[in-house]
C-alpha cells in the first residue's frame, strides 16, 4: 500500500501528487475498530453507576453564540469531509464549489472563535496544563469546565482544522474563484506538498471527527452534546463530572 | 516523454456477446479498455498516455450492430459507423440532424471505422491532456490549459471546473437535441440514460466524460419518434473542413407550425465539457416566429455566463452567430 | 522552338510504384539480423544531461545496446547535435538511441531508462530573449556569431558560436508597438541607394509591424535510415531530397570513405527543404550500426518528425514603404527579428531580398537579427524567407496602394521586375524575366477587372475578397556534372544524382539530354537513387533549383556524348566532326546520311576504342563522385560526362503571381476560396503536368501558411501544442478549391539550353500572398499584420472585441 502518491510534472520529473487515498480506508477501518473496541470494553468493564439526573437546576455551559459557532463549524467540517471524500469514493456530485464555500465558512468561524476565545471567553479554561495529565489516571481528580479528553480533543481539532484551513487556502489560491483566476504553477513539487499536507490533515480530521462524534453520542457523555444544543447541563451532571472549585458557572 | 508509435504489449479480448464483454470489463475494471472503431483508442495507447492492461474489442458483438425501427423511433447499435449514419435512410429521412453531424466528424477514413458509441464516448482533446501530462483530468492536481499564459484557444467557455476541456463530439449535441436515450448494459442488466445526462462535466467527474462505469458498455442509442422529421439545423465550425474538431457546433431540432416555433431543443458543442443545452434560447423562442428578428432578439442569451480564457473569446460571437443561424434557419 | 520532349507530358518511371504502393522507402528495407533503434528525447526545453542509467533497459531480453552523445564526435553550439548532452535546447531533442530485436522492445526499453537532468532557463519568443535580462536559450547567449578566424585556427568546428545580443526595454517596447527601435544593435544589415532621400520623394508612406509564425515541415515519410556494414562498406538506405550532393557529407557523418558509402534512396516521402542535405540523426544510424556490427534501422515517430524534422523560421518585423506619385516604390526600410529555433538560421535577409526584386525599390535598407529560442530547430522550408515575406507584404502593399489610389494589380504591374530588374543588396542582374507578361496573363485568366467590379457584399453575412500575391525564389545554379551512357544495345542510360523528392523533376530534367540526343524517351533508362548505379555529382534538390541546373547538366552530358559519337564517326567515315549530325538515334555524315552509326553501333565502337569514349579517361574538372561513377562504368558503352560550364551570370529568378477570390462568412470567420489562378514565370515549361503539380501543390501549402499552420508553444513550459498532423492542420481537400487554375508565361530563359527555370518555391509564395491579400480585401483592408489568419482572428476583428494577439507575440494562437 502506498502512503504518498507521485506523478510526473510537466517536464517528466517525479513530484508528489498527494496523500494516498488508500489511507482513507485505513483510517476509517482503524477508527471503526478502535471505537468498537472501546465501546465493547466500556460496556464490559464499566461500573454500573447511576447516571446523574438531567432534571433539577440547570447550569449554563455554553453561550448561544458558542453553540452556534460549534454547529456551524461542525457543519462546515462535515461538509468539507463529505465533499472532499465524495470524488475519492466515486460519488458523482459537483463538489468543488460546495467544498471551498464550506472552507471559507469554516475559516471565518474559526477566526471568529479565536478572537472571541482570546478576548471574550475564559481562554484559560481550555488550556492544557501539567495537572491535566494526571486526570485520566486519578479518579479523584475532577476537571474544571473542560475535561482532559475535551481539552485534548479541542486542541487536536484546533491543530487539524488550522492545518486543513492553511493548506486549503493555498489550494484555494490555485483554483478559479469569483475573485481571481488560477495562476500558473511554477513549482509543481510545492503544489504536491500542499496537497499532501491537506490530505494528511484531512485524514487525521476524519479520524478525530469520528472519535469526537463517537464520544459525543456515548451515553455517559451525551449530556455534553445536549448542552451543545441547549446550552445547559444539570447541576447533578456538573457535580458528578466537574470540580466546582475549578468551574464556577455563571 | 519520448514519443512512441507502436502498440504496447497488452492483452486482447474479442468477446462476441455483451455479457462476456461486460464480464471481462468488470473483471479488469480501470485496467481494461473497451475499443470499437479505435479512433480514440490507438492514439492514447501508442502514445503511452493511457496504459490499460487489456483491450476488449467489441467489434465482434453482432447485437451491437445495425439500425432498427422500434415502436417509438429507432435504435442504433453502438457499433454503427458514422458513415453508416450518414447513409441510412431511416436516419437521413427522419433524423437528418444526426446524419449531418455524423457526416462532419473527422474524415471519411475515420468515419468509415469510427462508431456512434465511440464518437459520444471519446475523451476530450485538450492538447495538454492528450500529451500525457498528469493534469486534473488525468488524475493530477492542476490544469495546464487554464493559466495566465495557457494555450487554450479550443477550450471551454462554460462550466469549467478545474479542467477546461470541451466535448469533441459532433454527434453528442445532436443526440441531446433529439432527446436520445443511451442504453447501457453491465452484462446482466440494462439502464437507460437520457443523452443529456449521459455526459458529465469535470465538476462531477473530472476523469470521465460520461456516466459509464467500469464494467458498463454503451450498447445502443435510441432516438424517440418525437423529433422525427422536425426542422433541424446543424453547423460545425472548425479550422479545417475535414479532420478537425469543432471550434463550436450547433444542433437544433424544432417543431414549427405556421412559421411559429412550438417547441425546440438547441444544443451547442465544444463550448464546455458536455454538450451544452441552450435552454434559455429554447424558452425564449417558444411561440415566436422562426425568422431573423427572433434570432437577433435571442441569440445573445446563448453567451450569458460565459467565462472566456486567454484565447477563446472568439467562441462567444461564434456561438451567438450559430444560434442566430439555427433560429433563423439558414447560414 | 519545336521540341521532341520539352514541354510535353510524360509518365515518370516512379509513378506506378507510388500509385500501387510498390515504391519502396527506407523503412521498407530489411536485412538479416537487423535491429530496430528508437530515440529517447528530451522532456525539458533547456538544460543538460547529468547522468543516464540504462542498466534496466540493457538487461531487457532483446535489447542490444544504447548509443549516446559520447559515442559521437563532439559538437559545439550552435551546431545541431545528433544526440544532446551538455546543451539540451528544446523539448523533443534526441538524447540517446536504444536498439533492440524489435520496435516494440526498443520502445519499451526507452521507458526503462532513467535520466537525471539539470534544467536551465528557456524562452520561446525571440523578443523575450532579446530584452535585457531576458532568458537565453543557450547558457552563452541567444544569437549566432561567426568566428571566421577561429574556424580557420581550428578552434571551433563550424566557425560559428553562440553570442548574446540584447535590446533595452524601451527598444523592445517600441518594436512591439510597431515602431522602429531607435539605437538598437543588429546582427546583420545591408542597404543600397539613399533610403532617406528616396523616402523624402514619396507621397505615400506607411509603416507596419508584422509577425509570421514558423511551421513544421511534417514530411509524410518520417525520417528513417537503415544502415549495415559489409567488407568495410557502409550501405545506407535513407530519406533525402538530394542524392549525390549529400554523399560526401553523409560519409563524414558515418565516418567512412565516400568511395565506400553506398547510399540508396530511390523514393522520398517529402522533405520540403528539410531533407536537402544529410541530417544529424543519420550519423546515429550509420555509427550505431557499425558499433553493433548489425544492420540497424532507425525510424522516428510522427511526433519526433515534428521535433527534429525541421521547421520554417518565424519573423517579427517592421517595414516602412514609400510610394512615389507614379506608383513606383521609392524606398523600403525593413527590420526583421528571425526565430531560428534552437538551431539553424533565420531567413530575414532572404525575406528582404524578396521585397527588393518584386517591387524594385529605388533604395532599400534591411536590418536583422537571428535569434535562438528553445523551440524546434529551423531550416529551409519552401521559399525560406521569401514566402513568409510575401505573405505579410502583400496586404501591406495593398494598403499602400489603396492609399495612393492604385488598383492592387496596377501597383504590382508598375513595380514588376522586368528583364532589367535588379536583386538584393548588391543589385545584381537577373538572367531574364517575363514577369510583367505573367501578371497580364494571370489577371486575364482570373478576370481581375471583372471581379473588381463585383459587389463586395454578397449577402447579409458573406463578403467577397479578391487578392493578388507574388512569389519569388532564385531558381538555378551551375557547375554540376551530367552523365549518361549509351549501351551497345542502343539504350540510353541517363544518370542523375538528383534526389527524388516527389516532384518528378529528377526525371524531367533528363529529358533535356534526350532532347539534345534527339532520341526517343522510350529508349531511355533512368539511373537514380542508388550509389551503385553510378551517379554523377548533381545539384541538391531544393531551392527551386533542379530544373534550371540539371537541364544544363543533362545537356552538357549529351553534348559530350554527341561530340564523342561524331568523333568516332568522323574517324571511320572521314571528314570532321562538324560534318556530322545526329537524328533518329544515329550519328551520320550530314551530306550522306547512309554513312554513320546507330547509337548502338557507336556505343560498341566506343567500347572498342576505350579511352575517353568509354570512360577510361575523363575530364579533370569532374567532381570526384562523377569520376568514380565514370570509372565504374568504363568500358560498358559510350560515356557522356561533363561539368556544366555553360555561361551563367546574374540570378536566375523563379517568379509567380497568383489571384484569389474568397467568400468570407462574417458569422463564422471562415472563407471559401472561390477561384485560384497561379501563373508561373519559370522560363520554358518542360513538363506541363509537373508544373501544374507544383503550382497546385504550392498553392495548397500557401493556403495552409496563410490560414492554418503555425507553431504554438506554451511559454510557461516550452511545450509545443501541435505536434501531430491533426493539430498542425495542413489544409484538406475541402479547404481548397476543387479547380485551381494555373499557367505559365512559357518564355525561354537564355541561360538554359532548354529555356527553363525552377518554380517550386514561388508557387507557394504567390498563393499565400494572394490569399492574405484577399482576406484583407474582404475585411475592408484590415491588416492582421501576421500569418496565419485563422477564424478566431477574423471573428475577433469583426466583433471588435480587442482580443486578437498583439504585441508581436509569436509561436502563439
Amino acid at each position: 500500500m502506498e502512503i504518498i502518491r507521485y506523478r510526473y510534472d510537466v517536464w517528466g520529473e517525479e513530484v508528489i501528487l498527494g496523500v494516498s487515498w488508500d489511507l482513507l480506508w485505513v483510517v476509517a477501518v482503524t477508527a471503526l475498530i478502535l471505537l468498537a473496541a472501546h465501546a465493547i470494553f466500556m460496556a464490559a468493564l464499566a461500573k454500573k453507576k447511576a447516571k446523574p439526573s438531567s432534571e433539577g437546576k440547570r447550569v449554563k455551559r455554553h453561550d448561544a453564540i458558542d453553540r452556534a459557532f460549534h454547529w456551524i463549524m461542525a457543519g462546515s467540517v462535515l461538509t468539507l469531509i463529505a465533499t472532499g471524500i465524495a470524488p475519492i469514493v466515486g460519488l458523482r456530485i459537483s463538489w468543488l464549489n460546495i467544498h471551498w464555500i464550506a472552507g471559507l465558512v469554516l475559516t471565518f468561524v474559526v477566526i471568529f472563535h479565536i478572537i472571541r476565545a482570546m478576548f471574550w471567553q475564559d481562554f484559560k479554561a481550555m488550556l492544557l496544563g501539567p495537572a491535566d495529565f494526571k486526570e485520566p489516571f486519578d479518579e479523584t481528580i475532577k476537571p474544571g469546565k473542560y475535561s482532559f479528553e475535551q481539552k485534548g480533543m479541542h486542541w487536536a481539532m484546533t491543530v487539524l482544522v488550522l492545518g486543513v484551513i492553511a493548506t486549503g487556502i493555498l489550494l484555494f489560491l490555485n483554483i478559479n474563484t469569483p475573485w481571481w483566476d488560477r495562476p500558473s504553477v511554477a513549482d509543481e513539487g510545492a503544489l504536491g506538498i500542499y496537497f499532501l499536507l491537506h490530505g494528511t490533515a484531512t485524514l487525521a480530521l476524519v479520524a478525530f471527527t469520528a472519535i469526537h462524534i463517537y464520544f459525543a453520542v456515548r451515553p455517559e457523555k451525551i449530556f455534553y452534546t445536549r448542552s451543545m444544543v441547549t446550552g445547559w447541563i444539570s447541576e447533578a451532571e456538573m457535580k458528578e463530572n466537574h470540580d466546582t472549585n475549578k468551574w464556577k458557572p455563571e | 516523454m519520448s514519443s512512441h508509435d507502436v502498440m504496447p504489449d497488452m492483452g486482447l479480448y474479442q468477446p462476441v456477446t455483451v455479457e462476456d464483454a461486460a464480464g471481462i470489463a468488470r473483471q479488469y475494471s480501470e485496467r481494461g479498455w473497451l475499443v470499437g472503431g479505435g479512433q480514440d483508442t490507438y492514439g492514447w495507447l501508442k502514445d503511452r498516455a493511457k496504459r490499460p492492461e487489456v483491450l476488449i474489442d467489441l467489434k465482434g458483438i453482432e447485437s451491437m450492430r445495425g439500425i432498427r425501427e422500434t415502436a417509438d423511433g429507432i435504435e442504433i447499435g453502438a457499433l454503427v459507423t458514422l458513415t453508416e449514419l450518414t447513409r441510412d435512410p431511416l436516419i437521413t429521412e427522419r433524423y437528418s440532424l444526426l446524419a449531418e453531424a455524423a457526416g462532419r466528424v473527422a474524415s471519411p477514413q475515420i468515419r468509415n471505422v469510427g462508431t456512434i458509441a465511440g464518437n459520444v464516448s471519446q475523451d476530450v482533446r485538450c492538447w495538454y491532456y492528450r500529451r500525457g501530462l498528469n493534469c486534473y483530468r488525468a488524475g493530477g492536481n492542476l490544469c495546464y490549459a487554464d493559466t495566465p499564459e495557457g494555450m487554450n484557444r479550443e477550450h471551454a467557455l462554460f462550466n469549467a471546473s478545474r479542467c477546461v476541456a470541451v466535448t469533441p463530439s459532433d454527434t453528442g449535441p445532436a443526440l441531446v437535441a433529439l432527446e436520445a436515450q443511451m442504453v447501457i448494459s453491465n452484462g446482466s442488466s440494462e439502464r437507460v440514460v437520457a443523452a443529456e445526462d449521459f455526459f458529465v462535466g469535470p465538476n462531477v467527474d473530472i476523469t470521465h466524460t460520461t456516466v459509464l462505469r467500469p464494467g458498463e458498455i454503451l450498447t445502443a442509442v435510441r432516438i424517440p419518434a418525437k423529433w422525427a422529421n422536425a426542422e433541424f439545423y446543424f453547423e460545425k465550425v472548425a479550422d479545417r473542413n475535414v479532420w478537425d474538431f469543432a471550434l463550436v457546433s450547433i444542433s437544433a431540432a424544432m417543431r414549427v407550425n405556421n412559421g411559429v416555433i412550438e417547441e425546440s431543443r438547441m444544443v451547442a458543442g465544444a463550448v464546455e465539457a458536455t454538450p451544452r443545452r441552450l435552454d434559455r434560447i429554447e424558452q425564449a423562442i417558444r411561440g415566436k416566429a422562426r425568422n431573423q428578428e427572433t434570432a437577433d432578439e435571442v441569440a445573445a442569451l446563448a453567451i450569458q455566463g460565459a467565462r472566456p480564457l486567454n484565447y477563446n473569446h472568439f467562441k462567444m460571437p461564434l456561438l451567438e452567430n450559430l444560434v442566430n443561424r439555427a433560429v433563423r434557419g439558414h447560414a | 522552338m519545336t521540341y521532341m520532349h520539352i514541354g510535353k507530358d510524360f509518365t515518370p518511371p516512379d509513378v506506378e510504384g507510388k500509385v500501387t504502393g510498390a515504391a519502396r522507402y527506407a523503412e521498407d528495407f530489411r536485412r538479416d539480423g537487423m535491429v530496430f533503434a528508437r530515440l529517447l528525447t528530451s522532456p525539458i526545453p533547456s538544460g543538460r544531461v547529468v547522468s543516464i542509467d540504462a542498466s534496466e533497459a540493457l538487461a531487457m531480453p532483446g535489447v542490444v545496446g544504447i548509443f549516446t552523445a559520447d559515442d559521437l564526435p563532439p559538437s559545439a553550439p550552435p551546431a545541431n547535435p545528433a544526440l544532446a548532452k551538455e546543451f539540451i535546447t528544446y523539448v523533443g531533442q534526441p538524447i540517446l538511441a536504444v536498439a533492440a530485436e524489435s520496435e516494440e522492445i526498443a520502445e519499451a526499453a526507452i521507458e526503462r531508462i532513467a535520466i537525471e537532468f539539470e534544467r536551465r532557463p528557456f524562452v520561446v519568443d525571440p523578443l523575450d530573449t532579446l530584452i535585457e535580462g531576458g532568458p537565453d536559450p543557450y547558457p552563452m547567449g541567444n544569437t549566432l556569431i561567426r568566428e571566421g578566424a577561429a574556424a580557420a585556427a581550428g578552434t571551433t568546428a563550424s566557425g560559428t558560436a553562440v553570442g548574446s545580443i540584447k535590446w533595452t526595454l524601451d527598444q523592445i517596447t517600441a518594436f512591439r508597438a510597431g515602431r522602429f527601435p531607435t539605437g538598437a544593435p543588429w546582427g546583420e544589415e545591408w542597404a543600397y541607394g539613399d533610403v532617406d532621400a528616396n523616402f523624402a520623394q514619396c507621397s505615400t508612406i506607411i509603416e507596419e509591424p508584422f509577425v509570421t509564425i514558423g511551421q513544421p515541415h511534417h514530411s509524410l515519410e518520417s525520417r528513417t535510415g537503415m544502415a549495415y556494414w559489409e567488407n568495410g562498406k557502409c550501405y545506407f538506405h535513407g530519406s533525402l531530397q538530394s542524392h549525390t550532393v549529400g554523399h560526401a557529407q553523409l560519409a563524414r557523418m558515418v565516418d567512412v570513405d565516400p568511395a565506400n558509402l553506398v547510399f540508396i534512396n530511390e523514393n522520398t516521402g517529402g522533405g520540403f527543404g528539410s531533407k536537402i542535405f544529410p541530417y544529424p540523426m543519420m550519423a546515429v544510424t550509420g555509427r550505431f550500426a557499425k558499433a553493433l556490427n548489425r544492420p540497424l534501422q532507425l525510424r522516428i515517430t510522427r511526433a519526433d518528425e515534428f521535433y527534429i524534422g525541421s521547421a520554417r523560421s518565424g519573423m517579427q518585423g517592421w517595414i516602412k514603404v514609400g510610394l512615389r506619385d507614379n506608383g513606383r516604390v521609392g524606398a523600403v526600410d525593413i527590420a526583421i527579428i528571425g526565430d531560428a529555433g534552437s538551431g539553424g538560421g533565420a531567413s530575414g535577409s532572404s525575406a528582404a531580398e524578396h521585397v527588393s526584386i518584386m517591387y524594385q525599390p529605388e533604395a532599400m535598407r534591411y536590418r536583422g537579427i537571428s535569434l535562438y529560442t528553445n523551440t524546434t530547430p529551423r531550416g529551409a522550408q519552401r521559399g525560406p524567407g521569401q514566402n513568409e515575406m510575401a505573405a505579410v507584404l502583400s496586404p501591406i502593399m495593398d494598403k499602400a496602394g489603396r492609399q495612393a489610389g492604385l488598383d492592387l494589380v496596377e501597383l504590382r504591374r508598375i513595380n514588376a521586375p522586368g528583364a532589367d530588374a535588379k536583386v538584393g543588396p548588391r543589385q545584381g542582374d537577373i538572367s531574364s524575366s517575363y514577369y510583367p507578361q505573367a501578371i497580364e496573363q494571370g489577371a486575364a485568366l482570373f478576370g481581375w477587372e471583372q471581379k473588381r467590379a463585383l459587389p463586395r457584399q454578397i449577402s447579409a453575412t458573406k463578403v467577397r475578397g479578391i487578392g493578388v500575391g507574388e512569389g519569388y525564389h532564385s531558381a538555378g545554379a551551375s557547375g554540376y556534372d551530367g552523365l549518361l551512357r549509351i549501351a551497345p544495345d542502343g539504350k540510353i542510360h541517363l544518370h542523375t544524382g538528383v534526389g527524388n523528392l516527389g516532384t518528378y523533376s529528377y526525371a524531367a530534367v533528363l529529358r533535356a539530354a534526350a532532347e539534345t540526343l534527339q532520341c526517343s524517351w522510350e529508349n531511355c533508362v533512368i539511373a537514380h537513387g542508388h550509389s551503385d548505379l553510378h551517379l554523377p555529382h548533381s545539384t541538391y534538390q531544393g531551392g527551386s533549383n533542379t530544373i534550371f541546373t540539371e537541364t544544363r547538366s543533362s545537356h552538357v552530358a549529351a553534348l559530350d556524348a554527341i561530340r564523342k559519337m561524331k568523333q568516332i564517326a568522323a574517324a571511320d567515315f572521314g571528314g570532321s566532326v562538324d560534318d556530322y549530325s545526329i537524328g533518329g538515334e544515329r550519328v551520320f555524315l550530314t551530306s550522306d546520311s547512309s554513312k554513320g552509326y546507330t547509337y548502338a553501333e557507336v556505343a560498341q565502337k566506343a567500347i572498342e576504342l576505350g579511352g575517353e569514349y568509354s570512360g577510361q579517361v575523363f575530364a579533370e574538372d569532374l567532381n570526384d563522385t562523377t569520376k568514380r561513377s565514370v570509372q565504374a562504368m568504363a568500358g560498358t558503352g559510350l560515356i557522356g560526362a561533363a561539368k556544366d560550364t555553360l555561361p551563367k551570370s546574374g540570378t536566375t529568378p523563379g517568379m509567380a503571381v497568383a489571384f484569389v477570390e474568397i467568400e468570407l462568412d462574417t458569422e463564422t470567420g471562415k472563407f471559401d476560396i472561390l477561384d485560384y489562378t497561379g501563373i508561373a514565370e519559370c522560363g520554358t515549361v518542360i513538363h506541363p503536368k509537373g508544373l501544374r503539380q507544383a503550382m497546385n501543390g504550392g498553392g495548397v501549402w500557401g493556403f495552409g501558411m496563410a490560414a492554418f499552420e503555425r507553431h504554438v508553444y506554451d511559454p510557461q513550459n516550452g511545450l509545443p501544442a501541435n505536434v501531430g498532423l491533426y493539430q498542425s492542420k495542413p489544409p484538406t481537400y475541402l479547404d481548397v478549391p476543387l479547380q485551381m487554375k494555373s499557367g505559365a508565361a512559357d518564355m525561354p530563359d537564355p541561360q538554359s539550353p532548354v529555356g527553363s527555370r525552377g518554380i517550386g518555391e514561388p508557387a507557394q509564395g504567390c498563393a499565400v500572398a494572394a490569399l492574405m491579400s484577399a482576406i484583407s480585401d474582404a475585411l475592408d483592408g484590415h491588416l492582421f499584420n501576421r500569418t496565419p489568419v485563422t477564424p478566431d482572428m477574423i471573428l475577433n476583428q469583426i466583433a471588435q472585441n480587442g482580443y486578437n494577439t498583439g504585441d508581436l507575440k509569436t509561436n502563439t494562437f
